[in-house]
């Protein structure tokens, strides 16, 4: 098969893939439906504070898995919908964030600072619109940058790393992570380091389960899905949980007049388009970084806006382009940041984290530079499944072209439910989702285990993101480090025989050091990341 | 940042638990240490990476510790735990163990009670996909859990609580069991 070829089969996997139901004799195709009820949920879901595409998607997988199961058939509509939910909780987060002064996400935060002024003058409308216009053209942008620079990656780390480079390559990774989430790298490392460490209970080679303490509940290892959860989910569940019972409070939302006029018209898209153009640029660069987020992107953007701006409204006082400037560089992160999970196997944020757990999940298709070998004589089926994903990544933004807009405007409705009733439903329904999984009450052990471990984590303000990703990283850091050190003969210094990997070690260091000075400026927007 | 104070134990913390895991729990519990030779084959064991981990939170502690003691005074006070962290988690556990109870017992204890009789006694394995019974635990079990966490955090009891507790609770159940005939909603999978 040629490229041209494996383009095509991805995007007939996807439009003429298995059928959900017919219509007039048409088949709907089930992976485009599991798209739009992916969209449409991360709408909905983004629209609601206190809710994100993280929680919507990390609940959404046990009852997805329950649903297709695990043959490679579940991959496309699994990953599909995962896709829908990430895509669509980007745009949403900013409905709340112009309608109520309320972030529906963290990296919607800087939207309020234009968007609730605008709602306050009358116009929501315009201003949502915007918001849609400039999210959904930077989604695109970055879905394009990826689609063209995750498979050459892919390529260049399969032809020049060997297991010593690759398994540095990793350690990179994680020190990367480790260094920019948060505000101490060095906390960073130790959550980092205690996810290997956790990682390795139960598993290993030999026939004793290491770590296990000769329990058996230790034995077969922690269950990767439920930790995850705990620690992001059921962790920040309770963090909120107090802090509401300290602050006890509900905020009140008072309605809004409305302007007649609330179009977007083309002159106002041609006017918005430099500020959206820049700042999807930076967006895809920082989303194309593991473990720099959104909140980040939407900082850089709308400071770069602001200084670009000569509007005779100033930012901050209810510009669109504000608001442009923001949601463009937010939503570009989102396809950027595949980039290293499809060409690396690195999960760069919480949503990836959950791409990743699906496709180890399932199985028979391992993100990675594996996934990009186009195999002439016979077929790869991942680079199939990868090109499938890109299609349903298409889909989803024509959706969000077309009635993206639509489903925001009647989303608004959702940031009136009080975060103190909605957190206790999404606790509970957190705990089925794990259940449903593993069908075993001392599941629900580990998951309270590893919520007290996020409580504490957030407590203590160490980031649970370096711990999340070394925690899925672990098997695959240690298979290289095994083989690297057999190829290597047993060479205690097998990490340092190759000058690619001396160099990914180096930038290791040099990252951690760097931002370890204490010039460092503590960057509000990374915290709020790291508090995602 | 916390206070340096704070950083300081965290550090201390960190470096105890990860020198006493490195020198006592990992070598005590895995089978092969972290090089081995095995056939004239020198190969890595288990022991290799979480040693490599549990030494790695030591040095970054103690890495973090000296850059603690070296930096200004942060300007956050407060504590990370204080008196109201006990004072909310306390009946929040007390609400989870509940809830937990009730939601393992409730269903076998209902089916014992009020069950069909006869000749051969039914077990709760037998009825655990069978309407009522299988909606038992989790219904008082997950509308326990809602209730009574959204009770604590307001401060005060309402009826119309009491009721989205229940829709939830019925949502869930929609989503979970109704259109999935593989899924078994807690604790069903145990009997």
């Amino acid at each position: 098969m040629g490229v041209l070829d494996y383009v095509w089969a991805g995007i007939m996997a996807v439009i003429a893939g298995p059928a959900a139901f017919e219509l007039f004799g048409i088949g709907i195709p089930l992976v485009g439906l599991m798209v739009l009820g992916g969209f449409i949920l991360g709408i909905v879901g983004g629209a609601t504070p206190g809710l994100a595409g993280p929680f919507l998607m990390a609940v959404s997988l046990p009852i997805l898995l329950s649903t297709f199961g695990f043959s490679p058939d579940a991959l496309l509509p699994v990953l599909g919908f995962l896709i829908g939910v990430m895509k669509g909780a980007t745009v949403g987060g900013s409905v709340p964030a112009i309608l109520f002064n309320t972030p529906g996400t963290p990296d919607a935060m800087l939207t309020t600072f234009d968007g609730y002024p605008m709602a306050q003058k009358g116009q929501a409308g315009k201003a949502l619109r915007t918001a849609h216009f400039a999210s959904v053209s930077g989604d695109t942008f970055s879905d394009l940058v990826l689609f063209t620079c995750a498979p050459f990656l892919a390529v260049m780390v399969e032809a020049y790393l060997g297991f010593g480079e690759k398994a540095a390559l990793i350690l990179l990774s994680l020190a990367f992570v480790a260094a920019v989430v948060g505000a101490s790298p060095m906390k960073g490392m130790i959550a980092a380091f205690l996810g290997l460490f956790i990682a390795t209970i139960g598993t290993g080679q030999d026939s004793y389960a290491r770590l296990s303490l000769g329990t058996d509940v230790l034995s077969s290892g922690v269950p990767m899905i439920t930790a995850v959860l705990g620690v992001l989910i059921l962790g920040e569940i309770l963090f909120a949980f107090e802090e509401m019972w300290r602050s006890r409070r509900v905020d009140k939302v008072s309605p809004t007049p409305i302007q007649r006029d609330q179009r977007l018209s083309w002159a106002d898209r041609k006017r918005l388009m430099p500020f959206i153009g820049v700042s999807a640029a930076i967006g895809t660069v920082i989303g194309a970084l593991p473990g720099i987020g959104s909140t980040l992107a939407a900082t850089l953007g709308y400071s770069t806006g602001e200084r670009m701006h000569k509007g005779p409204v100033a930012f901050g006082d209810g510009t669109p382009e504000g608001i442009a400037a923001t949601e463009a560089a937010n939503s570009s992160v989102s396809g950027a940041n595949l980039i290293p999970v499809l060409s690396l196997g690195i999960p760069g944020n919480v949503g990836a984290v959950f791409l990743i757990l699906a496709a180890e999940s399932i199985g028979g298709f391992n993100p990675g530079p594996g996934v990009f070998r186009f195999t002439t004589e016979e077929v790869n089926p991942e680079l199939v499944i990868a090109f499938g994903l890109f299609t349903a990544m298409m889909l989803a933004n024509i959706l969000n072209w077309m009635i993206g807009g639509r489903i925001m405007a009647a989303c608004g409705v959702m940031a009136r439910v009080p975060k103190q009733v909605l957190l206790p439903i999404v606790l509970l329904l957190t705990l089925t989702a794990i259940y449903v999984q593993e069908t075993d009450f001392t599941v629900f052990y580990f998951a309270f285990a590893f919520g007290v471990l996020g409580y504490g984590m957030r407590k203590l303000k160490f980031p649970a993101l370096p711990f999340v990703i070394a925690f899925i990283l672990a098997g695959n850091l240690e298979t290289a480090f095994r083989q690297a050190f057999a190829v290597s003969g047993g060479d205690p210094f097998f990490l340092f025989k190759s000058p690619l990997s001396l160099v990914f070690l180096a930038i290791s260091v040099g990252v951690i050091v760097f931002f370890s000075l204490p010039r460092k400026p503590v960057n509000k927007a990374i915290e709020a990341e790291e508090g995602a | 940042m916390l206070s340096r104070r704070n950083e300081v134990w965290i550090a201390l913390l960190c470096i105890v638990a990860a020198l006493v895991t490195a020198m006592v729990w990992v070598p005590l519990d895995s089978e092969t240490p972290p090089i081995y030779t095995f056939r004239r084959q020198i190969n890595i064991g288990d022991a290799m990476l979480p040693l490599v981990s549990a030494t790695g939170i030591a040095i970054c502690a103690v890495i973090h510790l000296l850059l603690t003691l070296r930096r200004e005074p942060a300007t956050e006070r407060s504590a990370p735990l204080d008196i109201h962290t006990g004072s909310f988690f306390l009946p929040f556990a007390a609400i989870m163990l509940v809830s937990c109870m009730l939601m393992y017992w409730a269903g076998p204890i209902a089916l014992a009670l009020f069950g069909p009789t006869g000749e051969e006694a039914v077990t709760y394995r037998q009825m655990r996909a069978a309407f009522p019974w299988k909606y038992i635990g989790y219904g008082l079990g997950g509308f326990t859990m809602v209730f009574g966490v959204t009770s604590l955090i307001e401060g005060r009891i309402s009826a119309s609580r009491a009721l989205t507790s229940m829709l939830a609770v019925l949502a869930l159940i929609l989503v979970f069991d109704v259109p999935f005939d593989t899924i078994l909603l807690p604790p069903n999978g145990d009997y």
